[in-house]
C-alpha cells in the first residue's frame, strides 16, 4: 500500500480525461484524502489534446507531484504531447487501450522501461457495456476505483453528479461502464500495490477549490463588490464565478469591451469608493499599463489579478510561466513603486488575495496579485476555513474635521491622506493623473513633483516589514538557501524535505510580496547562507534578477529557471542542492590546501 | 437656492483667451444649476486634452484621467454608485480616435450619463495636429500637403450605435447650449451631445464663433421631429456642412438603465446581499 500517489492521464478532447480527474480528485477528498489535480490542454477550443494529473495523499501534498506512479493513456498521441508534464518512470505502472495494437514490450515512451505496462480493452469495455465509446473514462474510474481502493459509491457519486444532468439513462449507461471497468481490474490486479492507506482526517470535511475560484471568491470576502474585466485564458474563470455570485452580494460585473476598459472601469468605481477587481493574463496586462499608472498617481485602490502563461505575445495561453514578473513591478512610466503579490497554492490565494485588497486600500495602491495558469487551474483539498479568522481592511475616510478643509493629497507622516469619495460632502476634489498639489490642483512645479513621488514611494515602506508575507522552513543557520514563489513554491517545500533526507543543510524563504523588495527579509535570511538556488518558471529568472537589483546576493547563490509549459521538478531541485553542496566542499579544500 | 457660480472652482482655466470652452464651461454651470444637485454628488470625469480640462474648473467630484478613457471609468463610477449625476467630457482625438472604440460600448449598455465632446477638429493641446474630424484636404503639421483622409461623422456615428439622446450645440449660443446639457442631463440614459467649440489658436479661422452665430441652424426651425432616429440621420449626413444645433434624437420612450437592470438583478438573485462569509459555503460539502 502507498501513502501519496500520483496519477497522470491523456486523451483527445472527447475522453473526458479532465471530467475522470475531477471525479477521481472529488471521491478522494470525500474519502478524507488530501488531493491537488492539475489539468493541461492543448490549445484546440474543442477535441484536441487534454490531459490531467491527480496526486491523493493521506496527508497534505505541497505541489502536484513528480513521476506518475500510475499513467493511463486513452490514446499514445495525444498523451505523449504532453511530454514531460506527464513524466513516466522506472517504478511507473502504465495503462494504455489494446486497441492501439501496441505491444507492452515496445511502449513509444523511447528508451524508459516502466515497472508494468497493462494494455487494457478500455474502448471494448465502453462499447460492450454502454452501447458507445462515450463512457471510456468511466471504465478508468472503475479501473482505478479498484487499483487504489477508492470507495466505489465515492467515485458514482462523481459521475452521478456530472452525467445526470445529461439524463438518467446517460448516467445508468455510465454506471454500467464504471462496473465493467471494476471487473477488469478485479481480474487483472497491478504488479505494484498502489491502494491507498487509510486517510489522515475524517472523511467528508475536506474543501476543493481552484486557485480561479479561490481568488474570486476572497475578493467577496475582502469586500469587493464591483468586477470589470476581459475574458483571457487562463484567468476567465475569476470573472465566470463572479458573474454567477457577486451580485448576490450587491455587486456587479461588468463584461468590458477590452483590458483598457476593464481596468478602468474598476478604477472609477473605486473612486466611487467601491472595492473593485480586474483579472486579465499577461496581454491583457499590457494593456492596463497607462491606466495602472493613473491609478498609482491618482492613489486609488485597485486589485489586479495577472494568472500568467507562457509569453511573450500570445505565448502558450493553455500552460503556466512565472514570466510576467518584471512586467508586474516594472510595466510603468515615471517613478512608480506598486505592490506585487503572489500566492503559493489554492488555500493560500485566500489569504492573499485579501492581503491584497487590504494592501490597496490601506495604502491607496493598485496592487498585482500574480498567479498562473497551475494554481489558477488545478484543484485542491483544503481544510476548512474559518472566514472570521481574516481582518477586512477599508480605506481611510476623512474625519469631519478634516473636511472643513478638505486636501486630499495631504502630507501626512505616513505618507496616507484621508480619501473622500463622490456623494461625500466637502469631500470634493479632482482626482488626476496630472502632477498635483495637496489640493488635487494641477502643477508643474519640479519640487511639488518630487514631494509627491515620495509620498507615493515613502508610504509603501512599511510592507517591507510584514514578515508574515514571507515563509520561511528549515535551520536558519543552514549554509545552503532555497528561495522561490508562486506555484514553484510547493516543488521546493518538497524538495526542502527530500534534501533534509539526504541530510543536506537547507532553508527555504517564499516571498508573498514580491515587490517592493524587502531588503532586510532577504538579508536577514541569507545571512550564513553560502550557497543555494532561485527557483522560478522563467527563462531569464525574473526573481533572481530582481533580488540582484535590490539584494548582495552571496555568490552562491544561483538561478535556477526553464521557461514555463515544463514543471521543474522536486527531485531537479535537490540535485541542484547536491550539487551546490558540492561545489563549497570543494571550495573548502582549496582554502585548506596551503595548510598542507 | 443655487447660483450658476456654485458649480464654478477656484482654478483659472488654462485655455487661449478666445476659446470656445470657455462658453461650454459656462454652459456647464448653468445647466448644472438648473438641474440642481449639490456639486458633491456630482462626478465628473475627463480624459486628455484642452477640453478635459473642463472638470478641474467645476466644483464637482472631477476626474482628470487618461487619453481616451474617460468613458470607461465613467461608467464603473456610476455603476457603484447609481445614486450620482455622472458628467463626461473630453475632446473629438480623446472620444473619436483614441478612445473611439469605447463610444459603441457605453451606448449599448445604456448606463446614464451625460457626454460632452468639444469638437474643435483640431488638436489643440499638442499645437495643430490632424484630429479624427478634420476635413480632407486639412493642412496641418502631421498633414503637410493636406489630410487624405475623411473625418469621422460623429452624429452618425452615435445615432447608428443607438444612443438615446444626441444633440449639438454651439457655444456662440449660450441659452441653447445650456438648455441642451441640461436636456441630456435629465434624459434617463446615455445622453450625447456634439459642441462645436472652436479652436482659436489652431482650428479654420473662418469657423469661429463668430461665424457660428451665423451659420447655426436650429433643428426646431427645420421641423425636426426629434422622435425619429432615420430623420434624424439624415440631417447627421449634413456634419462638416452644416451646423445644425438642438436635439437631433431623443428616444420617446428611454429603456431601462443598465444601473436599473443590474438592481434587478441584484434583488432577483438575493432578496438582502447575502453576508460576504456564506461564499465560502461553496467549498464545502462537494
Amino acid at each position: 500500500m502507498v501513502t501519496d500517489l500520483v496519477i497522470g492521464m491523456a486523451g483527445a478532447g472527447g475522453d473526458g480525461v479532465v471530467s475522470a480527474g475531477e471525479s477521481l480528485i472529488g471521491a478522494g477528498a470525500a474519502q478524507g484524502y488530501h488531493g491537488i489535480m492539475t489539468k493541461s490542454f492543448g490549445s484546440q477550443i474543442l477535441g484536441g489534446e487534454s490531459s490531467c494529473r491527480v496526486r491523493l495523499s493521506v496527508a497534505t501534498v505541497p505541489n502536484p507531484g513528480g513521476p506518475l506512479d500510475l499513467a493511463v493513456a486513452f490514446n499514445w498521441d495525444d498523451f505523449l504531447r504532453f511530454g514531460a508534464e506527464l513524466p513516466v518512470d522506472g517504478r511507473s505502472v502504465v495503462i494504455y487501450d489494446s486497441g492501439s495494437g501496441v505491444s507492452p514490450e515496445r511502449l513509444p515512451i523511447v528508451g524508459l522501461s516502466p515497472r508494468q505496462a497493462l494494455a487494457a480493452p478500455i474502448a471494448d469495455l465502453s462499447r460492450a457495456s454502454a452501447g458507445s465509446e462515450r463512457s471510456k473514462n468511466a471504465v478508468v474510474l472503475g479501473f482505478l476505483s479498484t487499483w487504489l481502493g477508492l470507495d466505489k459509491e465515492a467515485m458514482l457519486g462523481g459521475l452521478r453528479k456530472r452525467l445526470s444532468k445529461k439524463g438518467p439513462e446517460v448516467f445508468e449507461a455510465g454506471r454500467r461502464a464504471f462496473e465493467a471497468g471494476v471487473q477488469f481490474a478485479e481480474r487483472n490486479p497491478l504488479a505494484r500495490d498502489l491502494r491507498l492507506e487509510a486517510p489522515g482526517g475524517p472523511p467528508g470535511t475536506l474543501w476543493l477549490a481552484d486557485g480561479n475560484e479561490m481568488c474570486a471568491a476572497a475578493a467577496i470576502l475582502a469586500g469587493c463588490r464591483f468586477f470589470s474585466g476581459y475574458p483571457i485564458t487562463p484567468s476567465t474563470e475569476i470573472m465566470q464565478f463572479l458573474s454567477r455570485e457577486l451580485w448576490k452580494y450587491d455587486g456587479a460585473v461588468l463584461q468590458a469591451e477590452d483590458e483598457i476598459a476593464g481596468i478602468g472601469a474598476a478604477l472609477g468605481a473605486s473612486f466611487a469608493g467601491r472595492k473593485a477587481l480586474t483579472a486579465t493574463s499577461g496581454p491583457g496586462m499590457s494593456l492596463m499599463a497607462e491606466v495602472l499608472g493613473l491609478a498609482t498617481v491618482a492613489e486609488l485602490p485597485v486589485v489586479v489579478v495577472n494568472v500568467q502563461r507562457g509569453g511573450p505575445s500570445t505565448g502558450i495561453p493553455t500552460k503556466a510561466e512565472q514570466s510576467d514578473l518584471f512586467q508586474a513591478c516594472f510595466s510603468a512610466h515615471g517613478d512608480v513603486v506598486r505592490p506585487v503579490l503572489a500566492p503559493t497554492r489554492v488555500s493560500d490565494t485566500l489569504p492573499v488575495t485579501i492581503e491584497a485588497f487590504n494592501i490597496a486600500e490601506r495604502y491607496q495602491t493598485p496592487v498585482v496579485l500574480l498567479s498562473d495558469q497551475e494554481l489558477a487551474q488545478r484543484k485542491e483539498t483544503l481544510e476548512p476555513v474559518d472566514p472570521g479568522l481574516f481582518k477586512v481592511e477599508e480605506r481611510r475616510r476623512p474625519t469631519p474635521t478634516e473636511l472643513q478643509d478638505y486636501r486630499r493629497f495631504r502630507a501626512t507622516e505616513d505618507g496616507i491622506s484621508p480619501i473622500s469619495h463622490p456623494g461625500l460632502p466637502r469631500g470634493n476634489y479632482l482626482a488626476a493623473g496630472i502632477e498635483h498639489n495637496e489640493h488635487g490642483d494641477p502643477t508643474a512645479s519640479g519640487l511639488v513633483h518630487a514631494r509627491m513621488n515620495e509620498k507615493r514611494i515613502h508610504k509603501l515602506e512599511p510592507l517591507k516589514r510584514r514578515r508574515g508575507l514571507f515563509r520561511t522552513l528549515g535551520d536558519p543557520e543552514a549554509p545552503l538557501a532555497l528561495l522561490s514563489w508562486g506555484s514553484c513554491a510547493g516543488i521546493c517545500e518538497e524538495a526542502l524535505q527530500k534534501a533534509h533526507t539526504e541530510g543536506l543543510c537547507v532553508k527555504l524563504l517564499v516571498p508573498r510580496l514580491l515587490y517592493p523588495v524587502a531588503e532586510d527579509v532577504y538579508r536577514d535570511f541569507l545571512r550564513g547562507a553560502q550557497a543555494g538556488l532561485v527557483v522560478e518558471q522563467s527563462h531569464q529568472g525574473q526573481l533572481f534578477r530582481l533580488l540582484r537589483m535590490f539584494v548582495d546576493l552571496p555568490a552562491g547563490i544561483t538561478s535556477f529557471a526553464r521557461s514555463g509549459a515544463h514543471p521543474i521538478q522536486p527531485a531537479e531541485v535537490v540535485a541542484g542542492l547536491r550539487e551546490a553542496a558540492l561545489a563549497l566542499q570543494r571550495v573548502h579544500a582549496l582554502t585548506l590546501q596551503p595548510q598542507e | 437656492m443655487r447660483h450658476a457660480t456654485d458649480y464654478k472652482s477656484e482654478l483659472k482655466p488654462i485655455w487661449c483667451p478666445g476659446c470656445g470652452d470657455f462658453g461650454v464651461v459656462q454652459a456647464f454651470y448653468r445647466a448644472l444649476c438648473a438641474v440642481g444637485r449639490p456639486a458633491h454628488e456630482i462626478a465628473f470625469v475627463s480624459g486628455i486634452g484642452c477640453s478635459s480640462r473642463i472638470p478641474g474648473y467645476t466644483s464637482a467630484y472631477g476626474f482628470n484621467s487618461v487619453h481616451g478613457r474617460a468613458l470607461p471609468i465613467a461608467q464603473g463610477i456610476k455603476l457603484a454608485n447609481p445614486e450620482l449625476q455622472v458628467l463626461v467630457a473630453g475632446g473629438d482625438g480623446d472620444g473619436f480616435s483614441i478612445g473611439g472604440g469605447h463610444l459603441p460600448h457605453a451606448i449599448r449598455r445604456n448606463i446614464d450619463l451625460t457626454y460632452v465632446v468639444m469638437d474643435n477638429q483640431v488638436y489643440g493641446l499638442t499645437k495643430g495636429q490632424l484630429s479624427p474630424t478634420s476635413p480632407l484636404g486639412r493642412k496641418t503639421p502631421t498633414s503637410t500637403y493636406g489630410s487624405l483622409e475623411e473625418p469621422v461623422n460623429p452624429l452618425l456615428y452615435v445615432l447608428a450605435y443607438g444612443c438615446g439622446f444626441v444633440a449639438q450645440g454651439t457655444p456662440a449660443d449660450m441659452a441653447g447650449l445650456s438648455a441642451l446639457i441640461e436636456e441630456a442631463i435629465r434624459y434617463p440614459g446615455f445622453a450625447f451631445v456634439n459642441v462645436q467649440s472652436p479652436c482659436i489658436s489652431f482650428g479654420d479661422p473662418e469657423l469661429q464663433l463668430r461665424a457660428h452665430k451665423s451659420r447655426m441652424r436650429p433643428l426646431a426651425a427645420l421641423a425636426h421631429d426629434p422622435a425619429q432616429r432615420l430623420p434624424a440621420m439624415a440631417l447627421a449626413q449634413d456634419y462638416g456642412r452644416e451646423l445644425h444645433t438642438g436635439v437631433f434624437y431623443r428616444n420617446p420612450e428611454p429603456p431601462p438603465t443598465l444601473e436599473t437592470r443590474v438592481r434587478e438583478r441584484q434583488r432577483e438573485l438575493a432578496p438582502g446581499a447575502l453576508p460576504p462569509e456564506r461564499i465560502l459555503q461553496l467549498f464545502g460539502g462537494r
